[in-house]
């Protein structure tokens, strides 16, 4: 009997074909998820070395698990993969894992039960995106889906200004500065100057043209060396130029919000704020608070 | 029949509430615990860790008989509780331990609400699983209960980690400046880590300023726990909707770790601290510091789904996790790792070549302003690589002249600014500040007061902790009168976080809320800050005040209050054994031993310390008497504060056959055939910049050495060199792998014995 259950099991984990899992056990699960790039993610983040093995399969959404059963559990490596943003049977992943994907792999969140609204927050979630929607979502870092969300609410509420795209991605690659993520100011550069190319000119008053007309190619200049380096230092430089022209157009903006140009004399340079509190996009977290205010420029609305 | 049965049992019930005395029995037994695939000892009671919760009313009288069915002693504490002296717990000080296979009886009157907890106050036993909540419950007819509160379904949490390495050893290990734990943790800060970096000038500064790796916990622990397991599911309130409101009554039981709390349903409501109401406050997140409690309220926020509560060490290495509500789990966000060589950059500013923190006129206070936020990602942003690393270090330069340059309001303001954690986020961090209590706690105005300040000091390369450099055995009792105000400045000069606990009373924290200061029994003090505390002295007792790190407890790190002319405690019946044992515990030697086991010679130490004395003796062993055969035996004792100056006597002892009584000349032209040698010695050791190990000793035949030596140089988090020169024309390099705890592979070149390789034990 003893012998069968041996041979049985050498068989069964060859053809498995993770022989060095000792103790194996095998389940299949349920785990959302879109493309190639979350098969190998949700298989990164589940597999472990000589303890579990996940093979995730893009067209059914099931993945067979094998593991180690005196080692570790089903719940475990399904934890692992929900924290990197894959819900599945079990766990639903933490809202800014699931915001940071890729936009490829944002798949439908089914699982998810809709948030009761709120007191302090009035709006109902729009009908069917429900699924997406983040309940209390805490904004602790870049968070592109919230921004969708804006981008997606101005429209209706009033008519967009031209160079609202190229200041909102002006402001993100200062947020980016501010918290020295090289990584996020290359981005948004590049959004930003997508946003530059499809920006209609024409639409603009006639001196607003000229004006922007003049600063632009050093705009995209500036831009495009942010996005090519990921040298936070070269990015800072750059910055530099960019906040000096970004001024330069600054009259024919109209923010709905307050606007404050600040200056950071270690740098002898100035950048553009939505904050009065100093948050310096030259140092990031060493001298975030050094600096001074020198203009303020109202709101226009 | 049956009526008279019934008003009977009714009668029962009525005199049983009448007289409001609730019995616990506790029977404290060894038990074996499997954590991490390895059979360990641990103590449970009644069969369980945590120790179950214990329930009571306000008003009630609590009897609590602890079954110690240990071959140990032990005692039991009941943290945050006003009780007669003799009930405090505190062994050799409120009462003799509980001695083996006996029972104690505890009772006392519950006369005060909150949430609070109970530990063994004995030893270590605190590690092994000794923690367990206690919940006074206010009467629904207070009048301070309230509404939404007081009525929400609770539920008790103890927050607590296990290692399986013996708490004993653990505590031997720290004394001895191991380094194990820091590789475990992934907090070794090498040379070559420094280098991947960018941070090579940090970590030279660093070690310039004779400092070890940045690091914010002292112990590597394989478990967190909530209620005694890392994953746990509530079952207490399977039916909660969204919407429902829970209350969660945090206990810290942790030995030495603080607990990020985050919860992923959203806010977190801090309704109470220490067992004192609080006005509501709502934080995204908060750190619970260690024997804290606090009272939470969360919102479940949807239908069929279970909310996870996490508890993060402040070392980020693992954590613990609750769910709340029923159905499928929503995960909240694990706290980033943090960037150690930011913290370590920031220590450097802080620290003074003599081993003071440098406050900058910053005066920190109420855990307002956080120089830890430099490690951490999620406030501070990712770590930066490479080389804008060179800018960020010119700027430290930078603030002398240009304070001069910036005038006004909207000027520098370089003052702590940079570390006030919700200004530089949207992430509110609860802090001390922000603690009000809803009812006015001033003290009467016209009792004396009674001054005190303690600086918090300590040597984490010793691992000695203490006030005013003084441990527990170095100081007397302070005596204080009753009816007096006593009020307490602390300001911490250590470079790490202590919570500070009062026993027996609660404290003012002057937090700026004036007359509605918090009532606290703990408080915790971050590097740098002072803070002042004021309590009413009205119960008599030796009431003891000490950090509630075990470790630093343990270490010495406390002082005993005690009211003037008080009736002697029964159960002391020989005061001055108890003392001398009370001061055991800082007074202990701590053991270590190591040798290298090698192709040319056997090399080793072996050591033991205490708080301010050290016995070492070191040989080199060689196979054959050309190689010879040394001992070195020293005895010194440490001076001041940062302990890097040791004077001692010494005992030299060495014999090798040189060829053709060849005769060697030291750098000072004195003789030494080495032949046979044995001479008494004295001298004096000093830890200069670069922790190098700098040594005179003049010999009793005449002859005078200088050696510079510096062991343990972390090139990369396992990999460790050592090096030493003397004017004896010696000298020695050598490299050590650390394979595990004990064990090592090691290569060394030798001017007496040559080039060798071995393996090394360590204890």
């Amino acid at each position: 009997m003893f012998n069968i259950l041996i041979v049985l099991s050498v068989v069964l984990s060859v053809t498995s074909g993770h022989a060095q899992i000792k103790n194996p056990q095998t389940e299949t699960v349920k785990i959302f998820g879109n493309c190639d790039m979350c098969k190998t993610a949700i298989e990164n983040a589940g597999n472990n070395k000589n303890t579990a093995n996940v093979n995730w399969y893009k067209d059914t959404q099931m993945a067979e698990i094998t593991y180690d059963s005196q080692k570790t559990n089903r719940d475990e490596i399904l934890k692992r993969i929900a924290l990197a943003g894959y819900d599945n049977d079990q766990f639903l992943a933490p809202d800014n894992a699931y915001a940071q994907l890729p936009e490829c792999c944002k798949y439908e969140r089914l699982n998810k039960a809709p948030a009761m609204v709120m007191d302090h927050t009035k709006m109902d979630p729009p009908a069917g995106r429900t699924g997406m929607e983040m309940p209390e979502a805490k904004m602790e870092m870049d968070m592109p889906s919230s921004e969708n969300h804006t981008d997606m609410a101005m429209p209706e509420m009033m008519e967009p200004n031209a160079l609202d795209a190229v200041f909102d991605n002006y402001f993100a690659i200062n947020e980016a500065l501010i918290k020295s993520n090289a990584t996020t100011a290359t981005a948004k550069a590049a959004e930003l100057l997508n946003a530059i190319k499809t920006l209609k000119i024409e639409s603009l008053k006639t001196e607003e043209q000229t004006a922007v007309t003049k600063v632009l190619p050093s705009i995209i200049e500036s831009a495009k060396s942010i996005s090519v380096t990921k040298d936070i230092a070269k990015q800072r430089e750059r910055f530099k130029v960019l906040s000096k022209n970004m001024h330069e157009i600054i009259t024919f903006y109209s923010s709905d919000e307050t606007l404050y140009y600040q200056y950071c004399p270690m740098q002898d340079a100035n950048w553009l704020s939505k904050d009065k509190a100093i948050k310096n996009p030259y140092y990031g977290s060493q001298m975030l608070s050094c600096g001074s205010t020198v203009e303020t420029i109202g709101n226009k609305n | 029949m049956k009526k008279i049965i019934l008003v009977l049992l009714f009668l029962g019930t009525l005199s049983l509430q009448a007289q409001n005395i609730v019995r616990y029995d506790l029977y404290v037994r060894d038990t074996i615990v499997n954590f991490r695939g390895k059979e360990k000892r641990a103590i449970a009671v009644n069969g369980q860790i945590p120790m179950p919760t214990l329930t009571f009313t306000e008003g009630d009288i609590a009897e609590i008989y602890v079954h110690n069915e240990l071959d140990e002693e032990t005692s039991m504490h009941w943290h945050g509780l006003f009780l007669p002296n003799k009930e405090d717990g505190v062994p050799y000080l409120t009462q003799m331990p509980i001695p083996p296979h006996t029972v104690h009886k505890y009772t006392f009157p519950i006369i005060q609400h909150g949430t609070h907890w109970y530990h063994s106050h004995f030893g270590l036993q605190e590690q092994l699983g000794m923690y367990g909540s206690m919940i006074l419950n206010k009467r629904p007819d207070d009048r301070t209960f309230r509404k939404e509160i007081d009525d929400l379904p609770t539920i008790p949490i103890v927050l607590s980690e296990w290692t399986d390495i013996k708490p004993e050893n653990v505590h031997r290990m720290l004394h001895n400046a191991s380094d194990w734990f820091a590789i475990k943790k992934g907090t070794t800060q090498s040379y070559a880590e420094a280098i991947k970096t960018g941070h090579l000038k940090t970590k030279l500064h660093n070690e310039w300023k004779r400092m070890n790796a940045m690091d914010v916990s002292d112990v590597y622990y394989d478990n967190f726990l909530i209620n005694g397991k890392s994953e746990n599911e509530d079952t207490s309130f399977k039916d909660l909707k969204a919407g429902d409101r829970v209350r969660l009554r945090i206990s810290n039981g942790g030995a030495s770790s603080y607990f990020w709390l985050t919860y992923a349903g959203g806010k977190i409501t801090v309704v109470a601290n220490d067992g004192n109401d609080v006005e509501p406050v709502e934080v995204d997140r908060m750190l619970i510091a260690v024997s804290e409690t606090y009272d939470v309220v969360v919102t479940i926020p949807a239908d069929n789904t279970a909310f996870e509560f996490l508890a993060t060490p402040e070392d980020r290495t693992k954590s613990a996790s609750i769910y709340l509500g029923d159905g499928i789990k929503q995960l909240t966000s694990p706290l980033p790792k943090l960037k150690y060589f930011e913290g370590m950059e920031m220590m450097n500013g802080m620290m003074k070549m003599n081993g003071d923190l440098d406050q900058m006129g910053m005066n920190m206070s109420m855990q307002q302003m956080d120089m830890n936020v430099v490690m951490y990602p999620e406030i501070t942003g990712e770590a930066a690589k490479g080389k804008d690393k060179k800018m960020e270090m010119e700027t430290e330069k930078l603030p002398a002249h240009n304070m001069d340059q910036m005038d006004g309001m909207d000027g520098m303001k370089m003052d702590g600014d940079m570390y006030k954690s919700n200004e530089l986020s949207d992430i509110t961090t609860l802090n001390y500040a922000m603690l009000k209590s809803p009812t006015v706690t001033t003290l009467p105005e016209d009792a004396p007061v009674k001054e005190l300040h303690f600086t918090l000091t300590g040597n984490m390369n010793r691992y000695v902790w203490s006030l005013d450099n003084k441990v527990i055995s170095e100081s007397d009792k302070i005596l204080i009168k009753k009816g007096e105000k006593v009020r307490i400045t602390m300001y911490n000069n250590s470079m790490m976080r202590h919570p500070m606990h009062l026993h027996g009373h609660d404290f003012r924290l002057l937090n700026g809320q004036g007359e509605y200061s918090p009532l606290k029994n703990v408080v915790d003090i971050m590097p740098m800050e002072t803070d002042v505390i004021e309590f009413e002295a009205n119960v008599e007792g030796d009431w003891f005040f000490h950090c509630h790190i075990l470790y630093h407890m343990m270490s010495g790190m406390g002082r005993v209050f005690s009211y003037e002319n008080q009736e002697p405690n029964p159960l002391i019946p020989n005061p001055a054994l108890a003392l001398r044992k009370l001061k055991g515990d800082d007074r202990d030697f701590h053991w270590m031993a190591e040798n290298d086991f090698a192709t040319n010679g056997n090399d080793g130490e072996a050591m033991a310390q205490s708080t301010r004395w050290s016995f070492g003796t070191e040989w080199r062993l060689g196979y054959n008497d050309m190689h010879g055969y040394e001992t070195e035996t020293h005895i010194g004792r440490y001076i001041g504060k940062m302990q890097w100056l040791m004077p001692f006597v010494g005992f030299d002892w060495r014999y090798r056959k040189l060829a053709h009584n060849e005769v060697e000349e030291n750098l000072f032209g004195q003789k030494n055939t080495k032949d046979k040698r044995s001479v008494l010695s004295v001298g004096l050791n000093y830890t200069l910049p670069m922790l190098v190990m700098a040594q005179a000793e003049i010999f009793s035949d005449g002859n005078v050495r200088l050696q510079l030596e510096r062991n343990d140089i972390p090139l990369t988090s396992r990999l460790r060199m050592n090096l030493m020169w003397n004017t004896d024309k010696e000298y020695m390099g050598g490299l050590r792998y650390i394979i595990t705890r004990n064990m090592g592979i090691t290569t060394h070149y030798d001017s007496d014995m040559g080039f060798g390789v071995g393996a090394s034990l360590n204890y």
